[in-house]
């Protein structure tokens, strides 16, 4: 790699754990004004409060803008240097009939704006195969281009075309991934194959230059977001390129600390969220109305305590027969159960929950009896009462309806 | 202790021999969950190796198979489903039938992966299996019971907890059309609910306090999670289904000049954007409903306020109802399309056969080929809403007209052409082995035609479902005029169906993952070390050989694996596909040979030993 190359690279990935957290926020040129990225400079001036270790921005953009990128403290900028279409699904008012790209903007022009990095797409899988000949030509200019002016080349390899099917997808990855490296991108921003063993398949195509995964879609809730991040760093990603899950969020700089805790402190998932949720008073709340009877609920809160299916067990109840409606009932928190043991086997700790704990507990069923809404319940001489699961609720996190949440 | 207990299954079958209530339990293998997984594989083994050649399917010596699956009950998405094996009364094939109703869950805790019945009870009678205990209690108070009476009273009876599968009317009379249904879903096709009745079964129930364990529990989590997720990203399976159901397809299915409208006459129904999914959302649905452990609820609950046909709520109806007893019929007013779904429930018939067979009627009226008299005084024409469903009224209970009609358009016509001396009353008799077409007219979509005439239970299109690929686009899409690679698009099809349905989870949750998913999923919860995709994949060819083995040992042939005649002979009418008949033939062959089967669709010693099933 050329010094300037190797000295910017140095500035987005983090020279401690080689990892970075990068916010794309260059959406508007390919899907046009959809939320958070009109008065883009007020929300990434939320975002930068979130510390996040680069910025995508389109070139008009990054010229407008330029002034949230001066200082020491700030972010490095990467610019987008194409364009294309691909991504005007059928809800766009103008849907792609037919994919196309082309350059917008040269390295020097990504350098005269300050940028760290040059960012450029690369398709594969489009019904015309010259297509992707012509953009490999157009990365491989990039590539040499770059090198001479010393500007960084992240190259973003997507599939992309009626011959991409979910069963094929995960390879078409990591072979657009290695045809990127051949090409000479010093760093990826690659879509996640969706588990762990395909994308440990995509880092190994990669060969040791360094994978951004991309978001590209809205995560079910943030710590599904962060499962996806712990997955990637866990099979050798090297952090994230995320735009809409960040922009558009009520609070962004909040999903960054919490994405950095995990791409740069190493923490656990569990840890992050359950810190956030116990930070204030919690309790589950229910939409009775919106629950399908499925009873994921019930049978998660049996896996994640007792580690097998046991709808006994739950702490939490599904009422109902088809065709409903269902009721649902939920542990209030009302510390009856607490209030109401002789032995004080039961006690809400410092984190916030409620726990019990074995030794001092003798079965005597005061706590079961004390509970107004029944809930609490004694099974093979354990007393199973609702512990928010350590501040991460699992019937929250797959009820698929948002019959369950927290408040 | 048993060894696969704790791992996804439960470790142990349970064998009656009725009226006898002696029970002899079997320990489920290692070896043979490694081969046939559960569900339809486990059920297609014990059949195979259980029933006579040649057994009556009415008889006594059929037996009846309810088999659970590893995933059953776990917190995988989707994984609710049981399956019911047996021979088919309605094509004398190998029968799979499956549902998402809470029964299957039942079975597992009260301790069994399946329940195999021969034999017949003395009178009517409720199964009971509690705690891996069995008793047989009378049930004569139950007949003539809908289904849902039926299910609301023996929960009643028998206390809190127990989870019922159960026969209507239908299947008490042994209506080779009749389903079988638990929480009101079906197990719809191919008449099981007719054996359960010949079993003098009005209800089977099951309770226990056996939790379902999996082998490795961080890994499961994981693997259940990662599936789970993909279902709630996929498009289809996020947004389409949850909204507009398995309907939200139709109007595209028409599009596509698929839909087979007047009895298979054309693809296309002018009238399909008012029964639409978006349409019965806006005007008829009340609520969405799920199977167990589903985040996708595709059923919804439908309510009729007013109007000639009032249903105070009926389940769905789903695409195939809706197409069926609409389209298919020429009917377009949702308000007839749910009160005739609420009859084939309640009476417990399968409503792709029914809708079927009322098409076939109206078809035998307007050509003069049956008369007023033949229908009770009804005039039973093409988008006659009246007529549909006061003959679905008289199939479901059996009544009149109901009582030749009831038996299925194969037999229906069948004896109209030979009491008649005519050959035209079969011409237009749309079924496969005796099962009737379901909602994807395979003109417009070729490989259809093959999935049909290939499917082990005669015309089904969940065992080779290309239309995904040919009409809907999903997954790259696939020319559907073309017969080219249809041969392999159906066989992966097949096979990949065959091990879903002995996974547990339901082919929506398959639009959205692939057998990968599965297989983590699967691995994780039994530590049977499938390993790779293609290893589980295996297990649904073995699964397709055995049952052709099966539909082979009774007499089925090559020439058996064929379309109605409309199909191959009459080009379509209109729409894209028009001018098009079905062109079986080369695909067929290409088929057998990729099976390695031979010229006469049997498979050869080779691949049987390749399989481990010689």
């Amino acid at each position: 790699m050329d010094l300037g190359q190797e000295m910017r690279l140095n500035r987005i990935f983090d020279p401690k754990d080689g990892r970075a957290v990068v916010v794309a926020a260059d959406h508007g040129m390919m899907l046009g004004p959809i939320s958070g990225v009109q008065e883009l400079g007020k929300t990434l001036e939320k975002v930068i409060e979130g510390k996040p270790d680069a910025i995508l921005l389109s070139p008009g953009q990054a010229e407008d803008l330029c002034h949230l990128f001066m200082g020491r403290r700030a972010p490095s900028l990467l610019v987008r240097m194409d364009w294309t279409n691909a991504f005007r699904d059928r809800t766009y008012t103008l849907p792609v009939r037919e994919m196309s790209f082309g350059p917008i903007a040269t390295p020097r022009d990504a350098l005269r704006l300050g940028a760290h990095a040059a960012v450029t797409y690369l398709f594969i899988g489009q019904e015309d195969e010259g297509q992707e000949a012509k953009h490999l030509a157009l990365v491989s200019r990039y590539t040499a281009e770059c090198a001479r002016v010393g500007l960084p080349l992240i190259v973003e390899p997507i599939p992309f075309g009626p011959r991409v099917t979910k069963a094929n997808n995960s390879e078409l990855v990591a072979a657009a991934v290695r045809i990127a490296v051949e090409a000479g991108a010093n760093a990826l921003k690659v879509p996640y194959t969706g588990d762990p063993e395909s994308f440990r398949e995509v880092v190994k195509a990669a060969e040791g230059i360094p994978i951004l995964v991309l978001g590209g879609y809205r995560a079910l809730s943030r710590r599904d977001l962060l499962e996806v991040i712990a997955e990637t760093i866990e099979v050798g990603g090297s952090g994230v390129v995320f735009g809409r899950n960040i922009v558009q969020a009520s609070d962004p700089a909040g999903v960054l600390w919490d994405i950095r805790a995990v791409v740069h402190d190493g923490r656990s998932v569990r840890e992050v969220v359950a810190g956030d949720a116990l930070a204030k008073p919690m309790r589950l709340g229910v939409h009775p109305e919106r629950c399908s009877g499925c009873l994921i609920c019930t049978s998660v809160c049996s896996f994640y305590h007792e580690g097998v299916h046991d709808r006994n067990a739950s702490r939490l109840r599904v009422e109902g027969e088809w065709p409903g409606p269902f009721r649902l009932t939920t542990c209030t928190q009302c510390e009856r159960c607490v209030a109401a043991c002789p032995k004080g086997a039961l006690s809400r700790s410092s984190l916030g929950y409620i726990s019990w704990e074995s030794e001092r507990c003798d079965l005597c069923g005061n706590c079961v009896a004390a509970c107004p809404l029944r809930v609490v319940v004694i099974v093979d001489s354990k007393v199973k009462i609702c512990d928010l699961c350590q501040g991460a609720p699992e019937c929250v996190e797959w009820c698929s309806r948002n019959a369950l949440g927290v408040i | 202790m048993n060894g696969l207990r704790g791992r996804g299954y439960a470790g142990r079958i349970l064998h009656l021999h009725l009226p006898k209530v002696e029970k002899r339990c079997e320990e489920l293998r290692e070896e043979e969950a490694g081969l046939f997984l559960g569900g339809k594989g486990l059920g297609a083994h014990i059949l195979y190796h259980n029933l006579k050649p040649g057994t009556d399917a009415l008889s006594e010596d059929n037996i009846l198979i309810f088999a659970t699956s590893p995933l059953t009950g776990t917190i995988a998405p989707t994984a609710n489903r049981f399956c019911i094996v047996t021979k088919s009364p309605l094509t004398g094939t190998f029968l799979d039938s499956h549902c998402g109703g809470s029964f299957g869950v039942g079975l597992k805790e009260a301790g069994f992966d399946a329940l195999v019945i021969g034999g017949a009870a003395e009178a009517l009678s409720i199964l009971v299996i509690e705690d891996g205990e069995v008793d047989l209690r009378d049930a004569k108070w139950l007949r003539g019971m809908t289904t849902f009476e039926t299910e609301k009273e023996v929960k009643r009876a028998l206390g809190d907890g127990f989870q019922v599968a159960c026969i209507g009317p239908a299947g008490e009379r042994r209506a080779p059309i009749a389903g079988v249904f638990s929480e009101m879903r079906a197990a719809g096709r191919g008449g099981a609910g007719a054996v359960m009745g010949s079993k003098g079964l009005k209800a089977i129930v099951a309770r226990g306090s056996e939790s379902v364990g999996v082998y490795d529990r961080e890994a499961f989590r994981r693997a259940a999670w990662i599936a789970h997720r993909m279902i709630r990203m996929h498009e289809v399976t996020a947004r389409h289904l949850p909204q507009y159901g398995s309907d939200n397809i139709l109007e595209t299915i028409n599009e596509t000049g698929a839909l087979p409208t007047r009895n298979f006459q054309t693809g296309i129904f002018e009238s399909a954007s008012e029964i639409a999914g978006k349409e019965w959302r806006k005007e008829l649905w009340v609520r969405d409903t799920a199977c167990g452990r589903c985040p996708i609820s595709c059923s919804k609950v439908a309510v009729v306020k007013d109007g000639p046909y009032k249903v105070e709520f009926t389940d769905g109806p789903d695409y195939e109802s809706i197409w069926s007893l609409g389209a298919l019929c020429g009917v377009r007013e949702k308000g007839a399309i749910a009160r005739a779904n609420e009859l084939c429930d309640l009476y417990g018939v399968d409503t792709i056969s029914v809708g079927n067979i009322v098409a076939y009627a109206m078809e035998c009226f307007e050509r003069g080929l049956l008369r007023k008299e033949d229908f009770d005084g009804l005039e039973p024409r093409f988008g006659s809403q009246e007529a549909m469903v006061a003959l679905v009224d008289r199939i479901s209970k059996g009544a009149g007209v109901g009582g030749l009609l009831q038996n299925g358009v194969k037999r229906i016509s069948e004896k109209l052409s030979a009491e008649r001396g005519d050959d035209t009353y079969l011409t237009f008799a749309l079924h496969v082995k005796g099962l009737e077409l379901p909602g994807y007219d395979p003109r417009a979509a070729q490989g259809m035609g093959l999935g049909y005439a290939t499917s082990d239970r005669g015309g089904c299109h969940l065992r080779g479902y290309t239309a995904g690929q040919e009409l809907l686009g999903y997954s790259g899409g696939a020319n559907p005029h073309s017969t080219e690679g249809k041969a392999k698009l159906v066989i992966d099809r097949q096979n990949e169906k065959a091990v879903l349905d002995s996974s547990g989870m339901c082919f929506y949750a398959f639009l959205a993952l692939t057998l990968k998913e599965v297989r983590m999923l699967v691995d994780a919860a039994t530590g049977l070390g499938y390993g790779s995709s293609r290893n589980l994949e295996r297990v649904g060819e073995r699964i397709y050989n055995l049952t052709r083995l099966f539909n082979s040992r009774e007499g089925f042939t090559s020439k058996d694996d064929v379309l109605p005649e409309r199909l191959l002979r009459e080009p379509m009418r209109t729409g894209p596909a028009r001018g098009l008949v079905v062109n079986l033939e080369p695909m067929l062959k290409e088929y057998y040979r990729l099976r390695g089967w031979d010229e006469g669709g049997v498979p050869t010693q080779e691949k049987l030993r390749e399989l481990g099933l010689a």
